[in-house]
């Protein structure tokens, strides 16, 4: 069953007395469970697009619906409402809170919607552990590495147990390593859980492991898996020269 | 666990820097307000004890129609001296004595020196217990308080010195000249026992006579003008004023010392107004410094602002976290603030504080005080201030757009 459906999407800002318009009419359908990729160079409307599948924004024509229902229209407080309980984000600088230690972060989007205390540290402490966290909980995000924090914001994207997570060049900030580390744990989440994963990323070792890729150039969707597999190795190659 | 109000604190022990220089302005600030007002407190209570003890008395007593006309010295206008008549005053609860005066013009004469002056005939004995700190103006080695010098009449230093301008000897003979109660002049023979001071700004040129030298000279034999009424608690003159008019009937007329003592109760509410408009200042000075520093926080959080929101925090939220650490800060910067402010206050109070007033040359000690009320309200205004003053701020944070402040800003 699609988890995401847009048709038509446009957007356009206002830039002084200029128009600048980055969709032009984007259709995409994301299933359950899939782990995409949203590739185009800089400018080309990616993170625009990911901004309103992430309910960040709003787009000025076009229809949203996600799981089923249609949001593209919702007002200020139901996409907040739409982010907490249905979308995770993971984003390139990790965008902690600087005043909360790991368990606090992990547990931020529960404790602003009221859930049961005792039932979400459990559940904290569950995927802390499965994100490899467990013996940093009390630390403050200054206290912690690149890819820990990085590990922070995934557990934090999941612990609301979400459709969809968002990951906007999740592994910008890290070294190769870490990088690898992070992808492989987002694999897992995907294929354990069956999280939906939705990347915006140049990095091709990401590219590598997508099972879709999507192309946007211009503010205007291509879909080409296999076209943007062989991009990937291509890149991939061009790097390990 | 925690809630947005630990997050509040948390943020506001974050950059520890720019929240000690926003307390600072607040501790400065409030303090100063609270050391202000206890100073001006102190004053005004040792300006109305002055006044009271050392002038009016607590209330006075007089013929109805007497201060319409008091500048003509309506001798005519006057009540029985007796024992039957300070009785029904005696009666009144927290009426601690009675003493009874005659007002009245006149002129003094010394060699061939004539001067006029306005004269307050007194019973020695009685009158330093109504206004017990005015025995203290006279120089005169008790000579006209302990009431054995059967003439004595003292006269202001100024007077004195307007007198003895002519180089007369100071044991000179002296009399007192004045229009009787039927309008023809007459005259007493007195010795000038010694200058009093003035322990209030005023007349310069007054005199005091013993009450039965008075009576002899203006033939009001058994008359007074009116009656010095003491009270054990300044703060029971008001309802004294009103038993006692009741006693007395309409015949009679009470008046506190603010009715008689205007220019000190007008002096009193300017000074108050004053203080009410530094203090606006002031606290308009310390909350646009919470402001900025509320602003501030804005901006070096908008990217947090962002993520908050990303993850799902309402705008409602947004403002109140912002609000709630504006109210941390101005509610901790007050608290210190009143504390500090109180401190001094206690400290000057225990000290005390020597004041002169101008027109006057007698130094009375002030001692600062504030009242708990006034404490309250200048913390909680501080309080409410700083959360009023980070409206702004708080609500340009809420406004974000999630995209926008992610982007930081």
């Amino acid at each position: 069953m699609a988890l995401v459906q847009l048709k038509g999407i446009k957007k356009s800002y206002q830039l002084g007395k200029t128009e600048v318009v980055a969709l032009k009419g984007v259709d995409l359908t994301i299933e359950k469970g899939e782990f995409t990729v949203v590739m185009g160079p800089s400018g080309s409307g990616k993170t625009t697009l990911l901004n309103i599948i992430g309910c960040l924004d709003r787009a000025s024509a076009g229809s949203y619906k996600l799981d089923g229902e249609e949001i593209g229209h919702r007002d200020f407080n139901d996409l907040a409402e739409v982010r907490n309980r249905k979308i995770g984000f993971i984003f390139q600088n990790f965008n902690l809170i600087p005043v909360l230690d790991v368990v606090e972060n992990i547990e931020f989007p529960c404790v602003i919607r009221g859930e049961d205390r005792k039932a979400l540290r459990e559940r904290t402490l569950k995927i802390a552990a499965e994100v490899g966290l467990t013996p940093y909980l009390k630390q403050k995000p200054d206290e912690l590495s690149g890819g820990q924090r990085q590990r922070v914001a995934i557990a934090r994207a999941l612990v609301t147990e979400p459709q969809l997570v968002l990951a906007d060049e999740p592994t910008a900030n890290l070294d190769s390593t870490t990088a690898d580390q992070i992808i492989d744990l987002m694999l897992k989440l995907n294929s354990e859980h069956g999280v939906t994963f939705l990347f915006s990323t140049h990095d091709p070792r990401v590219m590598e492991h997508a099972r879709r890729v999507v192309r946007i150039h211009d503010g205007v969707m291509e879909d080409g898996t296999e076209a943007a597999a062989q991009e990937a190795s291509r890149l991939h190659a061009a790097m390990a020269h | 666990m925690f809630s947005l109000l630990q997050i509040a604190i948390r943020n506001v022990l974050r950059n520890k820097r720019r929240t000690a220089i926003t307390l600072a302005a607040l501790l400065v600030g409030v303090s100063v307000m609270v050391s202000i007002r206890g100073t001006l407190n102190g004053l005004q209570r040792s300006l109305v004890q002055n006044v009271v003890n050392g002038q009016t008395g607590a209330l006075q007593v007089h013929r109805t129609g007497f201060l319409k006309n008091v500048l003509s010295s309506p001798l005519s206008m006057d009540m029985p001296q007796d024992a039957a008549f300070e009785k029904k005053m005696l009666a009144i609860k927290h009426v601690t004595a009675v003493s009874p005066r005659i007002l009245f013009a006149g002129m003094i004469n010394v060699a061939d020196q004539t001067i006029f002056l306005g004269v307050q005939a007194v019973d020695p004995i009685r009158e330093f217990k109504v206004v017990p700190l005015r025995a203290s103006t006279i120089d005169d080695k008790q000579q006209f308080a302990s009431g054995k010098v059967m003439d004595a009449m003292v006269v202001t230093e100024q007077l004195q010195k307007a007198l003895n301008g002519s180089n007369v000897p100071k044991d000179a003979p002296a009399a007192i000249l004045a229009p009787d109660k039927d309008g023809a002049l007459s005259g007493e023979n007195v010795t000038l026992t010694g200058p009093m001071k003035l322990n209030m700004p005023g007349e310069k040129k007054v005199g005091m006579v013993r009450l039965d030298v008075a009576q002899r000279l203006l033939k009001m034999e058994g008359r007074a003008t009116e009656y010095i009424v003491a009270v054990d608690d300044i703060d029971n003159i008001p309802a004294v004023a009103k038993d006692l008019q009741t006693a007395l009937g309409k015949d009679y007329e009470v008046s506190t010392w603010e009715e008689i003592a205007t220019f000190v109760k007008q002096a009193m509410q300017r000074q108050n107004v004053i203080l009410n408009l530094v203090a606006i200042v002031f606290m308009i000075l310390m909350l646009l410094g919470v402001a900025n520093t509320m602003l501030m926080s804005v901006l070096d959080r908008t990217r947090e602002i962002g993520t908050m929101m990303a993850v799902g925090v309402r705008r409602s939220k947004i403002l109140g976290l912002f609000l709630m650490e504006a109210a941390t800060i101005g509610a901790l910067g007050g608290i210190l603030g009143g504390a500090l402010g109180s401190l001094i206050v206690l400290v000057l109070h225990q000290r005390g504080i020597s004041v002169t007033f101008p027109g006057s040359n007698m130094p009375f000690v002030i001692q600062p005080f504030v009242t708990p009320t006034y404490l309250f309200s200048v913390v909680s205004l501080a309080g409410s201030g700083a959360l009023l003053f980070a409206v702004y701020p708080a609500w340009r944070a809420s406004r974000l757009r999630p995209v926008e402040a992610l982007a930081g800003g």
